[in-house]
């Protein structure tokens, strides 16, 4: 068999668990996990292209998530916009604030880069609480309009469960993956990768870093935005809360067990922190205390100094090693 | 034949330390230039003052007709300057044939953004699926000797082999210019040989090469003039042979703690 017609077979089947899913499952709490390790797949997704493929540490990936969030949100509420496009209107407004994120950051590296992207998130989550006219400020906008109904013929499809949710994410995360994967593979990705691994090596072959960190910073914000816009609508509720860093620290944990630098690192990652901490929720109310965040930071230092490359490294090992035993 | 580089009095220094002191020299077209001298003799600064890496504090330096003394080192690629490094800077995470790759990439004409648009609506966006570039980047693989690493990652390579893999690099982006800094550091005499071949064949190709060697066996069997840096002076210039045998040259290279190769 052909390694792309197994690629496709392989794909063909993921798709068919994807969708069966919720027929098996119908707990609509479970639902509401699957949906939040969706839009987590897409955040650290989205960090993980700055953080993996150029090396530069994001601290304030969280404010490009509130920034999808409130502008779908507030779309949607004051002038009707349908929020089909609100969230694709929430991943622009987050890409041009990546923009201008990235212009200081294109001085910065190290320490520094990561302390001024903390200090701009924390800036705008500052905003966010105190814009009380746009935002009603520490309560939130609460009431955020559901995804509109979508009729194919006589068939109309709903927003309303978590269930129905949870084939957007999927959508949504297939159309970020589906981009990613797209931008990696090419030129573009080639360029970014050549970047990390050697700056001045890469100038002397003619990239200019600083027009390819802007881009890059762009198009993570946009995906992290478009992310937000995803949890406004089924959330219903959008609050400053959002922007903190503690988000953005789950997002890091994330791609760092995942596997930085891989496409299916921030996959894996996101997917089993998001049901680790669901059920480290229930010991929390057993034992009162913030389990959570305890056992995040040793999976993460354990990461760094046991496994490099993450569950995508260990996976890759092991295969190895069962292939070598053949 | 014209002089494709000129520098005109150029100076660098760091902080009290002039590492490069008030050199012109040319370069004409289609010749190998051979620059030596003991070490921290400021030849590694020339090529970095050249190829953009940082600008001088003093003096110009023309390529083909144009200024490029406060170009960035990307620009000076695109303009046609390539270089290798003499502590190697390859892409380690990336295979051998992707680091050819990356330098093939059309950056003249195209940004960023419009490398972006590519990946979606070019049809062979995919790179090692694009017959045509692989193809180029596996006959400067070949062409260098190392298409055995095709699919190695760079930085699992033999360190004299990832020597060679920056000048196949360096190739890919269609230099008339090559700055070479000790492209034959850490080869055995077996390998030197084939180093000398590699150059000459580039050389023969129209490219004129601007390159810093300490083995003599290499920089006098290859250079048509030899330039020679003392404390980030030029003592000497001419035919190989010449400087060799020049009294200065000499005391240079006696006097400093020289580790030429004889
Ligand atoms: N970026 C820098 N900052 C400060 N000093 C520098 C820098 N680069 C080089 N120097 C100094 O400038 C002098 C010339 O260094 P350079 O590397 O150009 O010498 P070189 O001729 O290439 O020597 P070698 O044969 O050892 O490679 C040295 O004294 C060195 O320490
Ligand atoms: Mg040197």
């Amino acid at each position: 068999m052909s390694a792309r017609l197994r690629n496709i077979l392989l794909w063909i089947v993921a798709l068919a668990v994807l969708i069966l899913i919720p027929f098996v499952v119908e707990d609509r709490y479970f639902m509401h996990i699957a949906v939040m390790a969706g839009i987590f797949t897409i955040l650290t997704l989205s960090w993980n292209l700055l953080a993996g493929y150029t090396g530069q540490l994001n601290l304030g990936h969280a404010a490009f998530y509130g920034i999808g969030a409130y502008t779908s949100a507030i779309l949607a509420m004051q002038t009707g916009l349908s929020p089909w496009l609100g969230l694709f209107a929430g991943g622009l407004v987050a890409a041009v604030f990546g923009l201008m994120l990235g212009f200081p950051a294109l001085r910065l590296s190290g320490p520094y880069l990561a302390i001024t992207t903390i200090g701009f998130a924390e800036i705008l989550r500052l905003v966010a609480m105190n814009w009380v006219d746009l935002t009603r400020g520490s309560l939130g906008l609460s009431g955020v309009p559901l995804l509109t109904p979508i009729k194919i013929g006589d068939f109309t499809m709903q927003f309303y469960f978590e269930r129905d949710y949870y084939y957007v994410v999927v959508a949504g995360v297939l159309f970020t993956l589906f981009c990613i994967r797209r931008l990696i593979g090419s030129e573009f990705g080639v360029t970014l990768q050549a970047m990390r691994d050697d700056e001045a090596g890469a100038q002397s072959i003619g990239i200019n870093p600083s027009s390819y960190k802007l881009a890059v910073f762009t198009i993570s914000a946009f995906f992290a935005g478009f992310a937000g816009g995803l949890f406004a609508h089924f959330a219903r509720l959008v609050s400053p809360e959002l922007l903190a860093l503690h988000n953005t620290f789950d997002i890091l944990t994330m791609a760092m067990i995942g596997g930085l630098g891989t496409i299916a690192g921030p996959i894996l990652g996101a997917v089993s922190l998001t049901i680790l901490s669901e059920a480290l929720r229930s010991m929390e109310e057993v034992l009162k205390i913030d389990i959570r965040l305890i056992v995040y930071g040793l999976l993460l230092i354990l990461t760094i100094l046991f496994m490099r490359e993450g569950l995508v490294g260990v996976i890759k090992n092991v295969w190895a090693r069962v292939k070598g035993d053949r | 034949m014209g002089a494709i580089l000129t520098t005109d009095r150029l100076t660098k220094n760091f902080g009290g330390l002039t590492a490069v002191n008030d050199v012109s020299f040319s370069l004409e077209q289609g010749e190998i230039l051979g620059l030596i001298g003991p070490n921290g003799a400021g030849k590694t600064t020339l090529i970095n003052l050249i190829s953009g890496a940082f600008p001088p504090s003093k003096g110009t330096i023309t390529f083909e007709g144009r200024d490029i003394t406060r170009d960035k080192a990307h620009t000076v690629n695109t303009l046609g300057i390539a270089r290798t490094f003499q502590v190697v800077r390859i892409f380690s995470r990336l295979t051998a044939l992707e680091n050819v790759l990356a330098a093939m990439v059309d950056r003249k004409h195209k940004g960023p953004w419009s490398l972006v648009w590519d990946s979606f609506f070019r049809r062979a966006c995919a790179l090692t699926e694009d017959k045509e570039s692989c193809a180029t980047a596996d006959s400067l693989l070949d062409f260098v000797g190392i298409s055995k690493y095709r699919d190695e990652q760079a930085g699992n390579m033999p360190y004299a082999l990832t020597k060679r893999l920056e000048i196949a690099r360096a190739l890919a982006t269609q230099p008339k210019l090559l700055l070479l800094d000790e492209p034959s550091s850490g080869l055995n005499p077996a390998e030197l040989t084939g180093q000398i071949d590699l150059i000459q064949k580039i050389n023969a190709q129209g490219t004129s090469i601007l390159i810093i060697e300490h083995v003599m066996k290499v920089i006098m069997g290859i250079s048509h003039r030899l330039i020679v840096l003392h404390y980030g002076e030029k003592i000497a210039e001419g035919e190989p042979e010449k400087v060799y045998n020049d009294p200065l040259v000499v005391e240079a290279y006696l006097g400093g703690d020289s580790d030429a190769q004889h």
